[in-house]
């Protein structure tokens, strides 16, 4: 699961209509796969940005101290939070209970 | 770091003002609030202070001007605060204030008193013109022979004294209440001698002592016989009636009755005039008092603060001591030279050394006084202690966020704070009145920062007004599960609720890039991988902010030179901590990372349970080869640091005890008096080490050291610190908690309210219409009990995780606030 990658698919519009099952035989459409290594990435430099590079940018002044705390203490709050969340999805050990008529619905509209 | 890190350095400064400047110096102090006195003759009485005469005077004006305030109060005016900024009044100006203000006391007396003697004497011409002018039909009629006639079937008169049966009148004014009273008791005592009528007057007059209008019943009774007369005088007496004179000719009754409204004419006349001149008068004491008031109270306050001051031998000059920040004082000497420049010695200030402990100073500004306020609600810090103030700025909004987590709630809240800080500046928002309105108002910063981490933790929680979001498409793929699993739409029809299982291949496609993937929004069994996560998360969070307030503890050994606690305490207390939950974080980390749903899972909760027993449960897979031994290995070394924590330091004071109290007397005075340095040195350590104890250490500090003392000190820090460390974890869960109850709350109003309106028929126009009182309930329910009760609830626990679990790691809170002498805060 760390750094899958799958490949981009192009949606068919007939898959969208309720009620149209996919032909047996025919391999069922997949979902864009989410990888992990791109949104760790991302938030990592983002909060880091801001967390650690940040401080340097602050004007000098009489709040220059709390204004530094600040933006370091966002930083780690926010980036901890959310990879709290991302990890905590990474390898799910069970999955979602649907209802029937849920199943129904889904199954054709996210695709 | 920046001024909130710790207090400013607060120094002891000695003041010498020349006698004849003394006045204005502390009057120009008042001005600028920089020092807090402190009182040099506390043994003294405070009839026996200097300036007791010129308080005295100050408070005897200030009774004239109360009197002043409550007749200008009573006549309906209001009294300005005044404009600009007014100065105590130098001492000789206090008997002019004074001379002024007994004048305008007595003309109000005066004015007022005629005003009372006036309005008695209209109200009694008013009643007597009512008396007379009510039209009572006599029911007998002047001549006294008709009368007989009338009367004779009726009773005979008792014999001949009596035969002169003139009637007579008594006519008057009782008050309504009283009339049925009079009336029984007249007819009880007099009955049939006296015929009364009573009737009520037509408009009501005004009362002269309350101002109030009130009806009043008049009466005339015709009697016959000169002791039913006295019975009947008598009984008007008892009950207080008016009695006038009454004629029984109809012109004499005009006659008089025209004198009367003359007379009533003139006086209302005169009446008027002396209520022009009083509204004069008032409007006078509108104008002055509101800056007397100011001038009295500043000049009292100065006489009081001169009376904390000692004379020097020389009856020269006063001393006085007092609290001023370091950095204020060039400015505090600029000032003195400044007010003492027009008497020929200039007062000095200089800094003398301190035992106590100074006052604890931190400049806030508007933004970081609300954070500052709830730090303080807890206790104020001790000098120079670290200060969780800049820290709360942002961890007290996160932990409520992370109660809170709902995007649609928090933007109202922060766009409610917003508007309150965009408008902050207007007047009539400064000027309101309302406490309900003040709270809120005063933690606006708070209320927009919680709002907007709120907003975040809503898109990681998922959550708008409990409804989830697909911003990024979801990693559940339901079709793969559908088509792998061989869900036929029969098959469907009997199954009402089917689990996706991730180890089929295509079903997990990843994990949600930012925040909790939708589809568990709609799953049925979404509580269990919620609660799961929002529990290990509360575990970390708190792991992770009790190791901050640990740390933070070093930077106060640090800076109070004591190099000891850092090895005996803080690496003990930090190899507990995170030995035994440190541990149980990485756990839980790891977990996440390397276990996938393949095999059973392993139970974290049972290998920890297992770590302290030193067991095993073969039914629990290990999650890395080697766990029990590093768990063992772990469990040790923790306790290894219990008793480390419990005896390093007194142990380590002992020793230190030991090694200098062998030396000779002499060579202890010598340190005295030039161990300035070392006193505060070893005071320092003293506050250290003796937590509990007041500041001030005494004059050597090792003669104090007592060993269980001590030891008792750090054996309830110890075990404060470890059975601490297990309940506060726990303790965080209440994050979890929260955020539960928060979400099922506004799922359930989502579900009962709004739902069941989007739901309503499939005409066109009856769900609009319908969804017009259930929008309105949705909202006022949203804000009452989503927004008012659980944001309450949730900033109190915040509250709560802050003061106790997060600051009695590093923080002691038994300080005092530098209080300066300032006249700013007086004039409210």
């Amino acid at each position: 699961m760390l750094g899958a990658h799958c490949p981009v698919r192009t949606r068919a519009p007939e898959h969208l209509q309720f009620g149209r099952a996919p032909q047996p035989g025919h391999p069922a459409p997949a979902m864009t796969a989410h990888s992990f290594a791109l949104p760790v990435i991302i938030f990592t430099t983002f909060w880091g940005l801001i967390g650690i590079a940040g401080p340097w940018f602050v004007p000098k002044g009489p709040n220059r101290g709390v204004t530094i705390t600040m933006l370091v203490a966002t930083a780690v709050c926010c980036y901890l939070f959310w990879l709290i969340t991302i990890l905590a999805q990474l390898n799910p050990l069970f999955g979602p209970q649907l209802k029937n008529e849920t199943i129904w619905y889904v199954r054709f509209l996210w695709e | 770091m920046g001024s909130m890190f710790r207090s400013e350095e607060v120094a002891l400064v000695q003041l010498f003002l020349p006698t004849s400047a003394a006045y204005t110096c502390v009057s120009q102090l008042g001005e600028l609030g920089l020092v807090e006195f402190r009182d040099l003759n506390a043994s003294v009485s405070a009839f026996q202070r200097r300036f007791v005469g010129d308080v005295r005077r100050c408070e005897e004006l200030e009774k004239t001007f109360t009197f002043l305030q409550e007749e200008v109060w009573r006549a309906g005016l209001a009294l300005h605060p005044p404009e600009g900024r007014l100065l105590a009044p130098p001492p000789r100006d206090l008997l002019r204030i004074q001379e002024e203000t007994d004048r305008l006391a007595r003309e109000l007396r005066d004015v007022r008193g005629n005003q009372q003697s006036l309005r008695a004497q209209l109200h009694q011409l008013q009643l007597h013109s009512a008396v007379l002018g009510r039209g009572h039909r006599l029911p007998l009629a002047a001549t006294p022979t008709d009368g007989l006639l009338e009367r004779t079937p009726l009773l005979q008169p008792p014999g001949g004294p009596h035969q002169d049966l003139r009637v007579n009148f008594v006519a008057g004014a009782v008050e309504p209440a009283k009339a049925a009273a009079l009336e029984r008791l007249l007819w009880r005592a007099c009955r049939g001698f006296l015929i009364a009528s009573f009737r009520e007057t037509e408009q009501p007059l005004e009362d002269p002592v309350t101002g109030e209008p009130a009806t009043w019943m008049t009466f005339l009774i015709s009697y016959w016989g000169e002791q039913i007369g006295q019975k009947i005088r008598k009984i008007t007496d008892c009950f207080h009636c008016h009695v006038f004179p009454f004629v029984e000719q109809e012109d004499g009754r005009l006659g008089t009755l025209q004198q009367l409204q003359q007379q009533s004419q003139e006086l209302q006349e005169v009446l008027g005039e002396t209520e022009r001149f009083l509204s004069q008068v008032l409007g006078r004491v509108q104008r002055l008092l509101p800056p007397w008031r100011v001038q009295i109270h500043k000049m009292k306050a100065v006489y009081l603060v001169l009376n904390q001051c000692s004379v020097s031998a020389t009856h020269k000059c006063l001393i006085a001591e007092g609290w001023c920040a370091a950095s204020d004082l060039p400015a505090l000497q600029q000032v003195l030279q400044d007010s003492s420049s027009e008497a020929g010695v200039s007062a000095v200030v200089h800094r003398i050394p301190c035992r106590d402990m100074p006052p604890t100073l931190i400049r806030t500004n508007r933004f970081t006084a609300s954070f500052q306020g709830i730090v303080d609600a807890y206790g104020v810090g001790r000098y120079q202690e670290v200060n969780p103030a800049p820290y709360t700025i942002i961890t007290f909004p996160f932990l409520f966020a992370v109660m809170f987590g709902d995007v649609g709630h928090g933007l109202l809240m922060f766009l409610f704070a917003l508007a309150m800080v965009l408008a902050e500046n207007r007047p009539a928002v400064k000027t309101a009145q309302n406490e309900i309105w003040r709270t809120f108002f005063g933690g606006r910063y708070l209320l927009l920062l919680m709002g907007l981490f709120s907003v975040y933790t809503g898109f990681i929680y998922n959550e708008c007004f409990s409804r989830a979001t697909t911003i990024f498409p979801s990693g559940w793929s339901v079709a793969a599960m559908a088509t792998q699993s061989g869900w036929s739409d029969a098959f469907l029809a009997e199954h009402p609720l089917l689990t996706l299982d991730p180890a089929v291949s295509g079903v997990f496609l990843g994990p949600y890039p930012f925040g909790i993937d939708p589809v568990w929004s709609l799953a049925v069994n979404h509580l269990s991988f919620l609660n799961s996560f929002k529990m290990k998360m509360s575990v970390i969070l708190g792991v992770t902010h009790m190791t901050f307030g640990v740390v933070l503890g070093v930077f106060n050994h640090v800076h109070f030179g004591q190099w000891h606690r850092l090895l005996l305490e803080t690496l003990p207390e930090l190899t507990f901590l995170l030995g035994l939950f440190g541990y149980l974080v990485f756990l839980v980390v790891y977990k996440w990372l390397f276990i996938a749903a393949a095999a059973p899972a392993p139970s974290i909760l049972i290998h920890f349970i297992n770590m302290f027993l030193f067991s095993r449960s073969p039914t629990n897979p290990l999650l890395f080869p080697g766990q029990e031994v590093v768990q063992s290995a772990l469990v040790v070394v923790a306790l290894a640091a219990v008793p480390v924590l419990l005896l390093g330091t007194p142990l380590f004071l002992r020793w230190q005890h030991r090694r200098r109290s062998p030396r000779p007397a002499g060579r202890q005075l010598d340190e005295d008096k030039s161990g300035i340095l070392d006193s505060s040195d070893a005071s320092v350590a003293g506050w250290g080490s003796d937590e509990e104890k007041a500041g001030c250490p005494g004059d050597q500090e090792e003669a104090e050291f007592v060993l269980s003392e001590v030891l008792m000190h750090q054996a309830i820090h110890t075990i404060e610190f470890c059975l601490g460390c297990i309940s506060n974890t726990a303790s965080y869960l209440r994050l979890w908690a929260l955020s539960l109850a928060h979400a099922q709350l506004s799922e359930v109003l989502w579900a009962m309210v709004m739902r069941e309106g989007l739901r309503m028929g499939r005409e066109l126009g009856v769900a609009a219409v319908v969804l017009v009182p259930i929008f309105a309930a949705f909202a006022v329910l949203t804000v009452a009990i989503l927004l008012v009760m659980e944001g309450l609830s949730a900033f109190l626990h915040a509250l709560r995780l802050h003061w106790v679990e997060f600051q009695n790691k590093f923080y002691l809170g038994s300080g005092y606030k530098l209080s300066p002498f300032t006249f700013a805060e007086e004039e409210d």
